[in-house]
């Protein structure tokens, strides 16, 4: 049996709630990711990408409904326990702040671990794992300045993967970055995924949820339909989005 | 519609324009009340060292115009990183480079405008309360001194009206001149290069050893005489410039190296504190010598006001001298405590010009003088006259008499006679009575209302000429206490500036941290270990100018210490001055830290 890494029953987000003009972004989103899984999350500007994600990533809390990742409900956690759980279990790509520019790429790649004050030995073999994973390894003492957008994404990724998170998550990730980069990036991905790594990617961009297994297509804060890949090639899955979101967006 | 929208920008950030409010109303408060106590006659005058005093803070206020020229320009570029964003946008939407620069200056010139008007009033505050401590320290009756003074008023708004426009038409210029897509992402710029290892190694061995030696140059001021001065200047502001941008650069790569790095944020804290101390040398390094200035304008300033009393003593045995003393006089000499009292009796013959004295008085209760016996330490010892030392008019013996007989028979020869010698000259005959008081800070009052009715009675517009050690005590303790007053005025103005311009350099980098805080927070950093990597940071900021002032200070000190300026008073406030002053740097480092944290630590999303 294949485990949830993420499930959420029922949530809701109502941002302002004890203003005049409460705005609910979120209403009533169930869902889960399996063990493996490279689920994408679509949908137009303003349809609550980012307040999910954000609730999931135990980054904000839901008005109500619950949220478990690797079977712990995170909804009821303390800040500080949100906090080394997000060291520990999450990892995270964003789309354009990414690395601090002050640090190399490996004292970038190990933060994670040293937050959770890993033995320096268990750190460097580590960030070595990460750095290898994504072809990096020669980069590791450059600072970003040094780097390409490509090459910081890919920094950042094996951030992302350094302390072996239960999920990856992306909020566009490849917003900032030029087709070829992008793609790279979304390769790059990929082949973490078939590593047996899960990962909930963002984005509203078809090309990038191309790469993805599964596709959950959000409306006004509701879960409005699903896609699978399944054996297709692609480009197929490609044109099966475009046309989706055809009728999705009317 | 552009002007609503830069309101509103303001709007939402008005803890931060609260805080560049308060700064700016500080500083034109501590300027106007400078200018309103240094250039007001009426104060400067009614001193006796009145043009001293002038010049004193004629150079203080020059200082502290200067002063206020970094401090503005700091300010400045606080409020310019919180526009930048709001200016980028409305280029972004099309608004013209003139419509834009009109906001820019309108918006400085407001700021200004405000922040100079409050200044100035709460300034005529400080004055009122100010003034009046100034002249209890100085022993001096205020009695036309108005807090309000046109003048004065009129120089701050010049000064400040220059110092905003020119800032104003700066800020418009930097806009207009960097790009729409620049000012948006200013922000998430980073100007970090790393240097190089061999010129880091070569400053920071230059800077230590640039500042062990101008160390040394005050510390040996008596081999290196006057040259002294300008060594430890060129060195120390040399060094400190060195050792800011590669010493300590040097000392946090080393720390980025050992084993410390790996644990929690320390590798974050340590690269964040490299990156900025060669951004902030500059600063870092002006006050770091600020610092110094100001703690020794007041370390030297209150130790030469304890040095009064030793000083006054060493240079006459008597505190006062009464010429045939009434009830009155008689009363107030009473009063004085722990005191040494001897009468002669005299008289004057004004035709040979000449005052006798009775040898056998002489003798029975031999006159007292006091000489130094080290310049060093200031100590001085009694000794004793013997009627023979009267004989000649250069010995210190005849020299202590006769400066305290009254000033009309000053020129006027003494002659040490026999008691039947002394009966035959024809004239009456005076008392003269000779009172040391042992503690004269204590008797100051009586001693004080004692000279003042001999200046009526002789008519004498100086007290100074009225004799004994007690009115040199009077003209040092206004000179001192003015000196003392100087020091800790220049050094509070001074210290108040210095921290609130580290305080907006460290600010104006809080909106592009924030960026990296948010990073933090998102891979999952405890807030506490947030607060302790912004706490660790700034205090290094703060921490490592104040101690290299400090030292400058308890080195500088030798120089007053052996030089003969400040002899053995040189370090006896330098502990309290320090502690004070501490604690004033304190807090603006606890209100940085709390303004810093508010603006980059991710607001909790917790709700329930
Ligand atoms: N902090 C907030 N306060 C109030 N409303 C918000 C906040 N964040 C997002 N919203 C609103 O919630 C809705 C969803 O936003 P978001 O999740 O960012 O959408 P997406 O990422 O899909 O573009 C939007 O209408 C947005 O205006
Ligand atoms: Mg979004």
């Amino acid at each position: 049996m294949t485990t949830k890494i993420v499930q959420t029953e029922d949530l809701h987000k109502t941002y302002d709630k004890d203003s005049a003009k409460p705005y609910e972004a979120l209403k009533g989103i169930s869902l889960s990711v399996k063990e493996g899984e490279f689920v994408g999350i679509m949908g137009a500007s303003g349809s609550g990408k980012t307040t999910l994600l954000n609730i999931l990533a135990t980054l904000d809390q839901p008005t109500s409904g619950s949220v478990e990742i690797d079977g712990q409900d995170v909804t009821h956690l303390t800040s500080n326990q949100m906090a080394d759980f997000r060291s520990k279990k999450l990892g995270f790509i964003f789309q354009d702040f990414n690395l601090l520019e002050t640090l190399t790429a490996q004292e970038n790649i190990a933060l994670p671990l040293s937050l959770q004050n890993a033995k320096a030995a268990t750190i460097q073999t580590a960030v070595k794992t990460a750095a290898s994973k994504l072809g990096i390894d020669d980069l590791l003492s450059k600072y970003p300045t040094q780097l390409s957008g490509g090459q910081k994404q890919r920094v950042a990724a094996a951030r992302a993967l350094v302390s072996n998170p239960s999920i990856i998550f992306g909020d566009e990730p490849t917003g900032a970055l030029d087709s070829t980069n992008a793609r790279e990036l979304l390769d790059t991905l990929t082949n973490i995924n078939q590593q047996g790594v899960s990962i909930l990617l963002v984005t509203h961009d078809p090309f990038s949820a191309s790469f993805c297994k599964r596709i959950l297509f959000i409306k006004d804060g509701k879960i409005g339909d699903e896609i699978n890949a399944g054996d297709k090639p692609r480009n197929e899955f490609y044109q099966e989005i475009l046309e989706k979101l055809g009728t999705f967006e009317q | 519609m552009l002007f609503k929208i830069s309101i509103s920008g303001i709007k939402a950030r008005w803890k931060d324009y609260l805080v560049l409010f308060s700064g700016m109303i500080i500083t034109t408060a501590i300027f106007y009340m400078f200018e309103a106590i240094s250039t007001n006659n009426k104060f400067t005058t009614s001193s006796p060292i009145g043009q001293n005093a002038k010049i004193v803070f004629i150079f203080g206020s020059i200082l502290l115009a200067i002063i206020t020229l970094v401090y503005v320009f700091y300010a400045n570029n606080f409020l310019m990183s919180m526009r930048e964003h709001d200016y980028g946008l409305f280029m972004m939407l099309g608004a013209k480079s003139g419509v834009i620069s009109k906001l820019i200056i309108i918006e400085t010139l407001a700021i200004g405008l405000i922040s100079t008007v409050v200044g100035i009033i709460i300034g005529i505050g400080f004055t009122q309360v100010l003034s009046s401590f100034l002249a209890s320290l100085i022993h001096m009756s205020l009695t036309h001194f108005s807090a309000f003074y046109m003048p004065a008023v009129i120089a701050t708004i010049v000064l400040f009206a220059i110092l905003f426009l020119i800032a104003g038409f700066l800020n418009a210029r930097t806009f207009t001149k960097t790009s729409a897509l620049q000012l948006l992402r200013s922000d998430q710029q980073s100007d970090w290069k790393q240097p190089k290892a061999l010129t880091l190694a070569t400053q920071a061995i230059a800077g230590v050893a640039l500042l062990a030696g101008g160390y040394y140059a005050m510390y040996d001021i008596q081999q290196l005489k006057v040259m002294a001065i300008p060594i430890a200047l060129v060195t120390i502001v040399l060094g400190t410039y060195f050792v800011f941008n590669s010493f300590f650069v040097m000392l946090l790569q080393a720390f980025q190296r050992s084993s410390i790095s790996h644990s929690g944020l320390n590798s974050f804290t340590l690269a964040q504190l490299k990156f900025r101390i060669r951004d902030y040398t500059k600063i870092l390094s002006v006050v770091s010598l600020l610092f110094a200035l100001a703690l020794g304008a007041i370390t030297v300033g209150t130790g030469f006001q304890r040095m009064v009393p030793k000083l006054a003593s060493g240079n006459g045995y008597y505190s006062v001298a009464i010429t045939n003393p009434n009830y009155e006089m008689h009363s107030l000499v009473g009063q004085i405590k722990d005191k040494v009292t001897v009468t002669y009796q005299q008289k004057v013959d004004p035709q040979a010009k000449r005052v006798y004295y009775r040898r056998d008085q002489l003798k029975e209760q031999p006159l007292k003088y006091a000489a130094f016996v080290s310049r060093k330490t200031l100590a001085s010892k009694t000794f004793t006259a013997k009627p023979s030392q009267f004989k000649h008019s250069d010995s210190p013996a005849y020299q202590e008499l006769w400066g305290l007989q009254k000033p009309t028979i000053k020129a006027y020869q003494i002659k040490v006679v026999g008691q039947q010698a002394f009966n035959r000259v024809n004239a009456k005959t005076n008392q003269l009575l000779m009172v040391r008081a042992n503690d004269m800070d204590a008797a100051a009052a009586p001693l004080t209302k004692i000279t003042n009715l001999q200046t009526k009675q002789y008519g004498y517009q100086n007290g100074e000429q009225v004799g004994g050690s007690f009115t040199l005590y009077q003209s040092f303790k206004s000179i001192f206490g003015s000196l003392e007053f100087m020091g800790i005025f220049l050094g509070i103005a001074f210290l108040a500036m210095l921290a609130s311009c580290l305080m907006f350099k460290i600010l104006s980098g809080a909106a592009s941290d924030k960026i990296r805080f948010d990073m933090l927070n998102k891979i999952g950093t405890r807030r506490s270990v947030l607060n302790r990597s912004i706490i660790t940071q700034i205090l290094v900021l703060f921490a490592l100018p104040g101690i290299l002032g400090i030292l400058d200070v308890a080195f500088g000190l030798q120089m007053f210490a052996k030089g003969g300026l400040l002899m053995g008073g040189a370090y006896q406030t330098f502990g309290v001055t320090t502690a004070g002053f501490l604690v004033l740097y304190l807090i603006y480092f606890i209100v940085t830290v709390l303004i810093y944290s508010r603006i980059v630590v991710p607001k909790t999303k917790v709700e329930r």
